[in-house]
């Protein structure tokens, strides 16, 4: 049972994909949507069982996907679907505009599926080799993506990813490694030895140097991924240069994939080393990736740069969190993932739509889109003051709860800091913020009718991330509850 | 005559001798023609040395490792790369940020800081199996450290992505001398990824000759900021 549901998830939108490459116009729509949707079905269905179930395992343990995992996996399809009704809209502008060639869109529909197949296969393997291969397969796939339509800043965006990121994820490859040489005293040379599942429960027995190194290099490896500083710099250029669906992906979806490869790591050093050596690496580089961005989002005149930058610093958020660890720092990080990845984006996809309709990207153009652009304009300025953390929105909240939990945990100075820092952050945005919805741009054409479609799919993530700070219903909690337990294994 | 577990071990460490020297002559030519077929050269002597490996343990699926790199590394990888030299207008990496000279230098200095840093045996229970692959790890730690010195001296494309093949290649030996081959399924698809990888390559380098006219990232840095 678990074998076919688990094949529908990865098959529907594989085969989709393959499907869409001969198709065009709505067809290749339809078939996207058609994939998408079984998938989604069947991976909500999944995730459900798994949180219940607290673990669903298929194909003899090589799946495995425990209450983390299926929040990850749900969260990404989820993202997928937003990105994805999202991409006609976009498309078919580009290929009015001629920046699509007419075969690019059956590439486009495919790729992006694929990406998603990539995407909804991180969490759900139990061997780190494997999911090291998966993950490097996201970075090809995406980076066909970001260069599709061919313009010199695509195409140079494109290649940094290409390149850093095979080298990134290649000392990742080093650290899954190491894991496995660190195991091979207490197991010998044994072959589920790279499967989390099995050193989680031989943690103590580890080599701790072996260990050690290992960590250090999956931080630089996943982290590169994440967009951790110092080994973010392909990041705002390929979140910015990509489709707006496929840089709403890439934020919403792609970063927690990483994220989530990163935490297998995290949890299996702690558990084998103690949490300190490990939570402190990831507070340092955490807080050093808010402190690099912050600059760059005050400065920013690129729209898709700054929600690019925010990206870093929000992940640097979600990875300090998990450094402090302790019951409510990472309740909020869990929420706090949830919630970037939805405001990110609707963010991009409404960025998107002004970048199109104004004819430019830079944020003194993009200015008074209430009377502009009123569905798009109020969702991208709405959205971005959500994600200063502007209270009480659910980005308050979680970074609340970090900050907190940071405190309660015996991490004081660091924090303080990140308070700090936040509340820079959190000005840098209200200023940009304001500027998009109220401010006084040139002469710039009317949009027409509301899009209601549009318009209840942008709002009604970012509705819900403002609401999610204020109350949370009981399932949801419940979830989170039991997704802090797998976190908390580290000692909370 | 028969092929034994000493014979293998001489066979690995004379592969992983040739390995250092291609590695070494990569990071000193300038000719990216000459430097293809020197990564492709190390990728034949991985897959020997992983073959020759699963012969003497009678271990099949390292004979299967050892065909597919000998495949994907040794011949596609190269074919790829050798059409885009050839639609390519500039043969020859003109001006690096460090020198042929220098970089020759620097990849043996490499090679000995590495021999003297990483001493295989010293991983103490890695070493359990008799034939010791891990004689091979300070060879793989060095033309990792290489091919990240060539990937970030170049400034032609086809001459980074060529520094990341020789990183590729190190991360494969590391990869066979500490888990003495990863689980078939993890080999095939990391094989599927760095094919993916190079045709992506092949896809922009296509793209970038059509809109810059040449491959030399000197055009790659509109993005700031």
């Amino acid at each position: 049972m678990n074998e076919l549901l688990v094949a529908i998830l990865l098959l529907a939108p594989a085969l989709g994909g393959l499907a869409c490459l001969r198709l065009r116009g709505r067809f290749v729509e339809l078939v996207a949507y058609g994939s998408m949707g079984m998938s989604l079905v069947v991976g909500i269905g999944l995730g459900l069982a798994a949180m219940q179930l607290g673990h669903v395992s298929a194909f003899q343990g090589a799946v495995a996907i425990d209450a983390l995992g299926a929040y990850i996996l749900v969260l990404t399809l989820l993202v997928s679907v937003l990105a994805l009704a999202a991409s006609p809209h976009y498309v078919r502008h580009e290929l009015v505009s001629g920046a699509f060639r007419p075969r690019d869109e059956s590439h486009y529909y495919a790729l992006f599926l694929w990406f998603v197949t990539t995407l909804i296969a991180v969490p759900l393997v139990d061997n780190l080799g494997l999911l090291w291969v998966i993950i490097e397969a996201t970075t090809v796939v995406s980076a066909l993506l970001i260069g599709i339509n061919r313009s010199p800043d695509a195409i140079e965006a494109a290649w940094k990813y290409l390149i850093l990121g095979t080298i990134g994820v290649g000392f990742a490859l080093l650290a899954t490694l190491l894991a496995y040489a660190s195991s091979v005293g207490a197991l010998g040379a044994s072959s589920d030895a790279l499967n989390w599942t099995r050193l989680m429960s031989i943690a103590p027995h580890l080599n701790p140097n072996l260990l050690r190194l290992a960590f250090v290099f999956a931080l630089a490896g996943y982290g590169t991924k994440i967009g951790l500083a110092p080994f973010h710099t392909w990041l705002p250029d390929a979140h910015s240069q990509a489709p707006s669906p496929v840089s709403a992906l890439l934020s919403g979806a792609s970063l927690l994939a990483a994220f989530y490869a990163l935490t297998r790591f995290h949890l299996v050093a702690a558990a084998g080393l103690g949490a300190g050596f490990s939570s402190t690496l990831l507070v340092a580089f955490g807080l050093l990736s808010i402190a690099v961005a912050l600059p760059f989002m005050i400065r920013q005149e690129d729209v898709k740069r700054l929600l690019a930058y925010s990206s870093i610093e929000h992940m640097g958020v979600a990875v300090v969190g998990l450094g402090f660890g302790g019951p409510i720092a990472l309740l909020g990080v869990t929420l706090h993932l949830a919630l970037h990845a939805f405001t990110k984006a609707t963010l991009f996809i409404s960025a998107g739509e002004l970048v199109q309709h104004y004819g430019s990207r830079r944020l003194s153009a993009i200015r008074g889109t209430l009377y502009a652009a009123p569905v798009a304009g109020g969702a991208l300025g709405g959205g971005i003051l959500i994600l200063g953390g502007l209270p009480p929105s659910g980005m308050f909240v979680t970074e609340f709860a970090i900050i907190l939990g940071g405190v309660t945990r015996g991490w004081g100075f660091a924090a303080a800091l990140m308070a700090l820092l936040l509340s820079l952050c959190f000005v840098a945005l209200a200023v940009h913020g304001s500027r998009i919805i109220f401010g006084h741009s040139g002469p710039v054409e009317r949009s027409g009718a509301v899009d209601w479609d549009m318009a209840v799919w942008l709002a009604a993530p970012l509705l819900a991330v403002a609401v999610l700070g204020l109350w949370t219903p009981g399932w949801l909690m419940d979830a989170l509850v039991s997704i802090r337990t797998v976190l908390g294994v580290a000692g909370v | 005559m028969t092929f034994t577990a000493l014979d293998a071990a001489r066979l690995l460490d004379t592969c992983s001798a040739g390995i250092v020297v291609f590695g070494v002559l990569v990071a000193g030519t300038t000719s990216i023609g000459r430097a293809i077929w020197l990564v492709a050269g190390q990728a034949v002597l991985l897959a020997v040395a992983v073959a020759g490996v699963g012969f003497a343990t009678g271990d099949t699926h390292l004979v299967f490792g050892g065909l597919l790199t000998l495949a994907s590394r040794g011949i596609v990888v190269p074919l790829i790369l050798g059409r885009i030299l050839r639609a390519s207008p500039v043969r020859s990496e003109r001006d690096p940020y460090v020198g042929p000279r220098l970089s020759l230098v620097l990849a043996i200095v490499i090679v000995f800081a590495a021999a003297f840093a990483v001493d295989g045996y010293a991983l103490g229970d890695a070493t359990t199996s008799t034939l010791s692959a891990p004689r091979a790890l300070p060879v793989s730690v060095a033309e990792v450290l290489t091919g990240l010195m060539i990937a970030m001296t170049r400034r032609k494309g086809l001459s980074i992505v060529l520094g990341l093949l020789v990183f590729e290649n190190g991360l494969a030996l590391t990869a066979f001398s500490l888990t003495y081959g990863m689980p078939f399924v993890v080999e095939l698809g990391a094989t599927f990824d760095l094919l993916m990888v190079v045709v992506a390559v092949a896809v922009y380098a296509r793209r970038m000759l059509s809109v810059f006219g040449s491959l030399s990232t000197d055009q790659l840095r509109n993005l700031r900021g």
